[in-house]
């Protein structure tokens, strides 16, 4: 009998001694932060953002602060639930610096999360000089300013958006592939997509369509809404959002397009053109180029599929399409080491600075990839030509397309609205239910699912 | 025989202790949270203060159930589920009876139990992107088929299609858990004494008659588990669902489940209907589950006696053997 | 000769079925082992192809190229999956154990609420475990992941259902005279017999804690505490770039463990270690 019970009480004692071994090593691995407290730790959802920190750290050795990343991918949905719950507990583990992304970072900059934001001033940054300096894209400020007027986001990239088309096709069907002159036949800055269809028959005659499905032509239309979709706490579908039903409708009866859905595999053929029928172009900012259109093109240099034979124009209307935002934590007792590093990355236009680095392709050495930056004054000094483009000067239209963004027609629940949103508009293109059954059903969603008012 | 037993009843709560204990420090906390909150007004991040909904405790489950998106969710799920359990428990327990069959050795069973099971360890995240890569539109292996047999002369869209989407599903889910099943049935089988199979053969009991009258009766405590956590896997469906169409087309593979994800995480963070949900989901499970219960309890319990009786006999008739 | 002749014919039926079920089992497996070969754009454009390419050397170059190490990710992920299996096979037999074995008053009560348990709905009891595990700094612990396995209802579920038919109370009562303890009669004698029920739902345990990538991904945020599956989410960091070769490599080494474990454990479900083996 007391041989069973010793075996009980051994057994009990194992479990006991696994919960006292966690306690122990968690009070082990804590310790060394609270009392040195030199550690930052930084959270994003790519190694994107650690890499320019390590940069930074190796650029300044007497830094003295060493950097804990966490990075949670966003695809699989659980970087906000852990980030919330970190932010939520504080203490030594919560993170100091954190990133978010376009499709959330309202939340975090103006929503629900925006209580856990340090406002960029409160870390020693003299944020209204430094924007004006370093003319920062105002749609990312925009975004990146709470409720209570003050700055506590802002990003390194900008995200401007511009049309990217093929230059054999534009010159088979205008006989040139002049930016300018495709500008005009695209309609591009004029605020309205007439123009745009005017192309896209010129086009279709040729046997080309205009753009690889309506999911290009979203964002260009989400962003050129005058209000976003939720005012004063109701659902508000804007008229110019509306259109995009008719929009779909058109490139779809007419064929426009080879209707694709972005990310999947026969959007990814034309961009190699290799589709259905050639299609002309894309809407995209300079990311798309560098990271989406340049490796599906079917080759790395001029004459290899279709690389090189690209060039991009105004669109027909303003609009950003992603980027990352920078964020710091108000309770962070590390504020000014944090503000250097924020500052370094989001605002400081030298040639120092992240971003001339980041414009040039030469942060982590020569001959990286180039791309579009935050900051006005570092583009101006800097080359954008890209091969890519048949040697054009990428940054001649996305400067002005940064310009043309809008950043105050969003809000946190846009990324679950656009879901809905662009079901219904596939409902009601793909012939499956009318007009009026698409958008009886979209604001039925809405209402089901978000603590929003549907009138 | 009686009071003997009562004296060994204390090991009966010692083997439970680490349950308990487990339970208590791990699942309690959340369990009571999700019990509550239902009946709070807590929604958003970071909110302290949460009220209870004192003058009407239960708006946020009359919210939930007048929600037509949940209703819509509810019936997907029954008939998700219903229509993916009768044929994946049919092809199991038709594997299952091949496989143990004592009396035609199936050439390479080892071989296709193994590989049965194997589409429920690819995750499901992985499975969701293969079968959306198969059914795309309008480049996709499916209908480079359809095009090259003929059957079409333009690309089909196949996934806008509600009734499509939810065949998919369905096929997903029968196509990840038939293994599971079978391997589930084939361990109940085998559990069963073999003198009882010889015995059958013995009063000359044809292989359909064997299936039926001794198969079948003696694994009906592990048919009960499968019924019950196939229940319960099924009105909880949310993997396949989420991640395959993420509930569309027009909420055609939207489960409860993912219902309930969406009013947490999807923007307004409300987090109190959710939790309404998770309890309304709870009882309708614990009401079905009760009456699968009973409908096999009776013959369950006089089943379990009997099969104890007979094992014990045919045990003592083994001994004699062996000795 | 027509019972012989339905037997043929019967045995065709079950190989035509077997063999069409086989290849709809593996052919997800050849695609990802195929598509962990191919380059990105390769499988942005086709994401399924039957033959292989020739990027596997510069897939595992990315692969091996990220701050993270997968033999970390190996051995975290399998401290885990083994920890929450061994505690969960075992404390479910002992508990079942305690419900099929003995008389005692609360014993139909604990069956109730151990069913009651099982079937609460996941999605928003996780917030509540998120919160608990955040709020006592506990998060990138891995007993945190595998201490709660001891209370693991569905397997306790089975054990029962299972233990019924298969332990006989004469058995035990002549161990019992035989003077053994009850802990000890547990271990030797019902342990043993048990064990293709064992091997059947540890495999299952083993397998859904070694591909579960939720809770880890939100609990552990050290990168030394990263499973083989937050390593593979993390190669496809955000949908703007995504190393899908990579993603398929890494998917490949992440089933291939699984694959070993399920041939080992496999072996005492296709032979059975029926009750046929107590009579030796």
């Amino acid at each position: 009998m007391s041989k069973r019970l010793m075996a009980m009480v051994l057994c009990l004692c194992m479990i006991a001694c696994l919960f006292a071994g966690c306690g122990s090593s968690e009070s082990d691995t804590a310790a060394p932060a609270q009392p040195e407290d030199n550690v930052i730790n930084l959270w994003a959802f790519t190694d994107e953002v650690p890499k320019m920190i390590e940069k930074y750290l190796a650029d300044h050795p007497d830094f003295g602060y060493e950097v804990k990343t966490t990075i949670i991918a966003t695809t699989d949905g659980a970087y906000q639930p852990a980030l919330d719950q970190a932010l939520a507990a504080g203490g030594a583990d919560a993170p100091d610096i954190y990133c978010a992304e376009a499709a959330f970072v309202l939340k975090y900059a103006q929503g629900d999360a925006s209580q856990y934001a340090a406002a960029y001033e409160d870390l020693g940054i003299d944020v209204a000089a430094k924007i004006e300096e370093a003319d920062i894209a105002q749609y990312t400020v925009d975004i990146g300013t709470n409720p209570d007027g003050k700055v506590v986001a802002l990003g390194y990239q900008a995200t401007g958006g511009a049309f990217i088309y093929r230059r054999s096709i534009a010159k088979d069907v205008w006989g040139t592939d002049d930016p300018a002159v495709i500008k005009e036949k695209v309609g591009g800055g004029s605020g309205s997509w007439d123009q745009f269809f005017v192309a896209a028959e010129e086009l279709k005659a040729k046997g080309y369509g205009i753009i690889s499905g309506d999911g290009d032509l979203w964002h260009a239309v989400e962003n050129s809404s005058d209000s976003g979709w939720i005012v004063d706490g109701k659902l508000n579908i804007d008229p110019k959002r509306e259109e995009f039903l008719d929009l779909s409708m058109k490139l779809k009866e007419n064929g426009y397009h080879n209707d694709t859905q972005d990310w999947q595999d026969a959007w990814f053929a034309d961009m190699k053109g290799v589709g259905e029928k050639p299609i002309f172009g894309f809407f995209g900012p300079a990311w798309l180029i560098n990271y989406t259109l340049a490796p599906n093109c079917g080759g790395s240099a001029v004459g290899e599929g279709t690389y090189g034979d690209w060039a991009i124009c105004e669109s027909p209307i303003g609009f950003f399409w992603g980027g990352t935002w920078i964020l710091a934590n108000k309770d962070t007792d590390k504020a000014e080491a944090v503000g250097d590093i924020i500052e370094w990355i989001t605002l400081d236009s030298s040639d120092t600075g992240l971003q001339y680095g980041w414009a040039n392709g030469n942060l982590y050495g020569d001959g990286g990839t180039k791309d579009c930056v935050g900051s006005g004054t570092v583009m101006a000094k800097s080359d954008g030509t890209v091969e890519f483009l048949g040697g054009q000067n990428m940054f001649d239209v996305f400067v002005p397309a940064n310009a043309f963004a809008n950043g105050k027609n969003l809000t946190q629940y846009d990324e679950t609205i656009n879901t809905y949103w662009r079901d219904q508009v596939r409902q009601y293109t793909s012939g499956q239910k009318t007009r009026d059954q698409a958008l009886a059903d979209f604001k039925q969603q809405v209402a089901d699912n978000l603590d929003v008012i549907v009138e | 025989m009686q009071t003997k037993k009562f004296s060994y009843a204390k090991w009966g709560y010692i083997f439970s202790i680490p349950f308990v204990v487990a339970f208590l420090i791990f699942s309690l906390y959340p369990i009571i949270y999700t019990a509550v909150i239902g009946f709070t007004d807590l929604k958003g991040l970071g909110m302290t203060d949460i009220h209870f909904l004192t003058d009407d405790p239960f708006r946020n489950f009359k919210t939930v159930l007048s929600n037509p998106s949940f209703q819509t969710a509810f019936q997907n799920t029954v008939v998700m589920w219903v229509l993916n359990f009768i044929p994946q428990l049919g092809l199991a327990l038709l594997l299952a009876a091949w496989f143990t069959d004592k009396r035609s050795y199936v050439k390479g069973q080892g071989f296709f139990k193994v590989v049965f099971y194997m589409p429920n360890i690819i995750t499901a995240a992985t499975v969701a992107i293969l079968f959306k890569a198969l059914f795309d539109y309008p480049m996709s292996p499916m209908n480079d088929l359809v095009i090259s047999l003929g059957l079409a002369d333009k690309p089909i869209q196949f996934l806008i299609s509600k009734n499509v989407a939810r065949a998919i599903v369905i096929f997903i889910q029968f196509w990840m858990w038939y293994g599971y099943t079978m391997v589930v049935l084939t361990s109940g089988i085998l559990g069963i004494s073999p003198e009882i199979f010889e015995a059958a053969v013995v009063d000359g009991a044809n292989r359909w008659q064997t299936f039926w009258y001794v198969t079948i009766p003696n694994i009906k405590t592990i048919l009960l588990f499968t019924f019950i956590t196939s229940l319960i896997g099924g009105l909880n469906m949310f993997d396949i669902p989420k991640l395959f169409l993420l509930g569309g087309p027009d909420n055609a593979t939207m489960t409860t489940s993912v219902f309930i994800y969406n009013q947490a995480f999807s923007g307004s963070y409300l987090y109190n209907r959710a939790a309404a949900a998770s309890m309304i989901m709870f009882v309708i499970i614990v009401f079905l589950s009760s009456i699968l219960f009973y409908l096999l309890r009776d013959k369950d319990e006089a089943q379990m006696k009997k099969a104890s009786r007979r094992r014990a006999k045919a045990e003592k008739v083994a001994v004699k053997g062996g000795k | 000769m027509s019972e012989k002749r339905s037997d043929q014919g019967m045995k065709i039926c079950i190989y035509v079925v077997c063999v069409f079920l086989t290849i709809l089992s593996l052919f997800p497996f050849w695609i990802m082992f195929m598509n962990a070969t191919r380059s990105t754009t390769e499988i942005q454009q086709h994401a399924i192809s039957f033959v292989p390419s020739t990027y596997l050397l510069s897939n595992l170059k990315i692969l091996l190229g990220k701050s993270f190490d997968p033999m970390v990710g190996f051995m975290n992920s399998l401290t885990i999956a083994a920890g929450s299996t061994v505690l969960s096979a075992y404390f479910s037999t002992l508990t079942a154990y305690a419900l099929v074995v003995y008389e005692w008053r609360l014993k139909k009560p604990f069956f109730s609420f151990i069913m009651a348990v099982m079937m609460i709905p996941a999605q928003v009891t996780m917030i509540g475990f998120y919160q608990m595990v955040y709020r006592i700094g506990m998060t990138n612990n891995l007993s945190m992941l595998i201490l709660p396995a001891i209370a693991s209802p569905s397997i306790v579920f089975f054990m029962r259902q299972y233990m019924y038919p298969a332990l006989s109370m004469e058995i035990i009562q002549s161990a019992r005279i035989d003077g053994a303890g009850e802990f000890r009669i547990f271990n030797t004698i019902a342990l043993p017999i048990m064990k293709p029920a064992i091997a059947t739902q540890a495999i299952f345990s083993f397998v859904s804690s070694w591909n579960n990538l939720f809770t880890p991904l939100v609990l552990l945020t050290d990168q030394e505490k990263y499973t083989l599956p937050i390593m593979v989410s993390l190669l496809r960091g955000d949908i703007y770039k995504t190393e899908y070769g990579s993603v398929y490599l890494g998917l490949s080494m992440t089933v291939l463990p699984l694959i070993v474990v399920y041939l080992l454990l496999s072996k005492y479900i296709i032979a059975g270690v029926a009750l046929g083996s107590v009579k030796g």
